[in-house]
């Protein structure tokens, strides 16, 4: 009975696991290689969904899309966090007023945040826009141009999600021990210098969690361009996970998005692999 | 083994409970779930359970979700399914018809003599399933038409409603309007959502295909049927209303009603706008209502979409007869009549303008004649499984040519075609 306790304590979990877990994951796999519309009963295809997502130009553009986005919301995420967590790092008055500012908009509903931003950014009534029109400078369809729509967002999504990465960065700032500085201050290092050499190879392991973070949010990008384009312009803010959505809940080709859904999850393992072998490389 | 006996017997008496349970269970009706069809639901509910309490049946709103279509698809998946359900848009009916849920109507006693008495051919051959059956009932329309302020397009050098894609780009021309002077257009003659969304293709694309071609289908034959004169029309008369400023490519819904606000002097709508307006406008707007513009020499009437709402039986209603002498209470004259006074809408019934029934409510609310009128001449979507992804396809190029002017008119309509063509051939294989 002793024996069995150990395996009772962890039972719970385990259900947890199969049912909302595992068995959906294997669930998928199944469903890549049939044809189902939900109330239709299935039909084995092969690997049809496979070669359909290979010429399925709309797919590589939603990936494209993607990782566009994540190339100006990553670096933009880490810079300002990295930023704003150096400010709250130093011994300044408001300081707990300022991290609250600074991670408020974490916990706002996506939802809520995605339409005040697109409020924000209308180009007639848009406050950034009026904004620009009192300075005697153009007004910017920030929603309306192809070219411009996805980094919008991305400015938006790094507003929402920075404060979460600012306290990561804070904790990983505050684990560096101050007798380095003191070192460093006593050998005439510059305050750039000190940065350079001793804060940023100190953080490392927090840089790598919050480009890991923010590659796996920003891969899953799918409330800010449902909610303010509905993918568009041109589908120049179709994001992979809105396509794969569409597929399943539009048109319900289930088959056809678990195959998508499969295969974008391999990728950003694959993603993540290489920033992994990379910064191991780096350390 | 005694004790296994006992277990079946127990199993068998729990199960054939549930099953007397199901067959003498009140029926389960589904309304949509705004106030006014709630409140046509109850009437007609509590009418019914005065005069067939052998009979019970229940009245619910449908519950609420992103859509109406997620919500019945959730629920015919989940098996949970209403025994009869009001509002089903009418393009969704194949599908579900080709899963099984529904009950085929025309094998229901008198079904077809009621039809042919509502309804003319095109709607009965419109609302016909491709394995010949008939599995909803025709209920509801809203035809699309164009709301027009009078005072606005009835200015000097404009030529007043109904229009032609040539008058309309000369009001165009005229009413778009920078009021504030800060060097953008504040003020324009009409918008139309510039989302890709499939549906929002009702409200601009295809009233007008309709209207230029004569009601003709999308789809004909499995093919698709529009690469034509009509739609390629339909698409430069859009470009140009966008290429030269005479709609908004900037989202104004998320804004006070820009038409309500007069920033738009015409609005591609139907008549629950009318409804709308009444409450909220101040005196300074007067409206009246015209069918779509159509090209400079169309002749014949200008079809619209008429957005059709039907009925449905599912198959897992116990007693789809007494389902059926409900729903008759529904879109019988009476019945007919109510939904008009209670919700604004329109009965999808032959002569709804000219039939004496009728003229005491259009007299009581003029706005909604020209409505009335329009529902002669309406259509609803082509019966095809995949008809949603036939107005996505459609959306794509729309949005490319229409709104981003980034292909000319003749190639948008001919890519969709062609991808509509590879959808329609693929349908078998696709979900």
């Amino acid at each position: 009975m002793k024996k069995q306790i150990p395996y009772w304590l962890v039972s719970p979990y385990l259900l947890y696991f199969a049912v909302f877990v595992a068995f959906p994951v294997a669930f998928s796999v199944v469903l890549t290689f049939h044809s189902w519309n939900i109330i239709s009963p299935m039909t084995f295809v092969g690997l049809d969904n496979y070669r359909r997502l290979f010429s399925d130009r709309l797919f590589w553009q939603a990936i494209y899309n993607t990782l566009r986005f994540l190339l100006v919301h990553i670096p933009l995420q880490i810079v300002v966090a990295l930023a704003l967590a150096e400010f709250l790092n130093q011994k300044i008055r408001g300081q707990a007023f300022f991290r609250g500012a600074f991670f408020l908009p974490v916990i706002v509903s996506g939802v809520v945040v995605t339409i005040l931003w697109q409020q924000l950014l209308g180009f007639n009534a848009g406050i950034l826009n009026r904004g620009l029109t009192a300075l005697s400078l153009p007004r910017v369809a920030w929603l309306e141009e192809p070219g411009i729509a996805m980094y919008a967002i991305a400015l938006m999504a790094t507003w929402k999600n920075v404060g979460l990465y600012v306290i990561l960065f804070l904790v990983g700032l505050q684990t560096v021990p101050v007798q380095y500085y003191e070192a460093a201050d006593m050998e005439g290092a510059t305050a750039w210098q000190k940065f350079r050499y001793i804060t940023l190879p100190m953080i490392n392991p927090t840089i790598f969690m919050v480009v890991v973070l923010s590659t796996i949010g920003g891969f899953s990008l799918f409330i800010e361009p449902y909610i303010m384009t509905e993918g568009g312009p041109l589908n120049s803010t179709l994001s992979a996970v809105m396509y794969i959505y569409k597929q399943a809940f539009q048109y319900y080709h289930m088959g056809y998005s678990a195959t998508l859904g499969f295969f974008f999850a391999l990728l950003i393992l694959g993603v993540v692999a290489i920033q992994k072998r990379y910064v191991e490389q780096e350390n | 083994m005694q004790k296994t006996g006992w277990l079946i017997g127990a199993l068998w008496l729990l199960a054939s409970g549930c099953q007397q349970e199901q067959a003498s269970r009140p029926l389960l009706f589904w309304c949509s779930n705004n106030a006014a069809e709630i409140t046509f639901a109850r009437e007609f509910t509590d009418r019914w359970q005065r005069t067939r309490p052998d009979k019970p049946l229940r009245y619910q709103p449908i519950p609420e979700g992103q859509s109406s279509e997620e919500i019945i698809l959730a629920s015919v998946v989940g098996k949970t399914t209403p025994d009869i359900y009001a509002n089903m848009w009418q393009g969704s009916v194949e599908m579900y018809a080709k899963a099984g849920v529904l009950v085929p109507l025309d094998t229901i006693s008198g079904f077809m003599s009621f039809l042919r008495a509502r309804c003319d051919t095109a709607v009965i051959r419109e609302i016909t399933s491709s394995d010949g059956h008939i599995y909803q009932v025709p209920w509801k329309v809203n035809p699309i038409m164009t709301l027009c302020n009078t005072r606005q397009v009835k200015g000097p050098g404009l030529q007043p409603p109904p229009y032609t894609y040539s008058s309309y780009l000369n009001a165009g021309q005229r009413l778009k309007k920078d009021v504030n002077q800060d060097g953008y257009t504040d003020q324009w003659l009409g918008y139309t959502e510039v989302k890709v969304i499939w549906y929002q293709r009702f409200f601009n694309f295809y009233p007008l295909y309709l209207a230029a071609s004569n009601g003709a289908p999308l789809i004909k034959n499995n093919r698709a049927a529009f690469n034509n004169r009509h739609a390629v029309g339909v698409f430069r008369f859009l470009q140009q209303l966008y290429r030269n400023g005479y709609f908004s490519k900037e989202r104004l819904s998320a804004t006070r009603d820009p038409f309500l606000d007069q920033r738009i002097a015409t609005s591609f709508t139907g008549p629950w706008q009318v409804g709308f307006l009444e409450k909220y406008k101040d005196t300074s707007l007067q409206y009246d209502t015209w069918p779509m513009p159509v090209p400079d020499t169309h002749t014949g009437p200008a079809y619209t979409y008429g957005d059709p709402k039907n009925i449905v039986i599912f198959n897992t209603c116990p007693d789809p007869t007494a389902a059926w002498a409900f729903i008759k209470t529904l879109v019988d004259k009476p019945g007919d009549l109510r939904l008009m006074e209670l919700t604004g809408q329109f009965p999808n019934r032959l002569n709804v303008d000219t039939d004496p029934y009728f003229q005491p409510f259009l007299q009581k609310n003029p706005k909604l004649i020209p409505f009335a009128r329009q529902s002669r001449y309406i259509r609803g979507v082509d019966n095809s499984e995949v008809i949603v992804e036939v107005f996505d396809i459609i959306s794509q190029e729309y949005e490319a040519c229409v709104v981003y002017d980034r292909k000319t008119p003749e190639a948008a309509i001919r890519d969709a075609a062609e991808a509509v063509d590879v959808l329609l051939r693929s349908e078998p294989a696709n979900e």
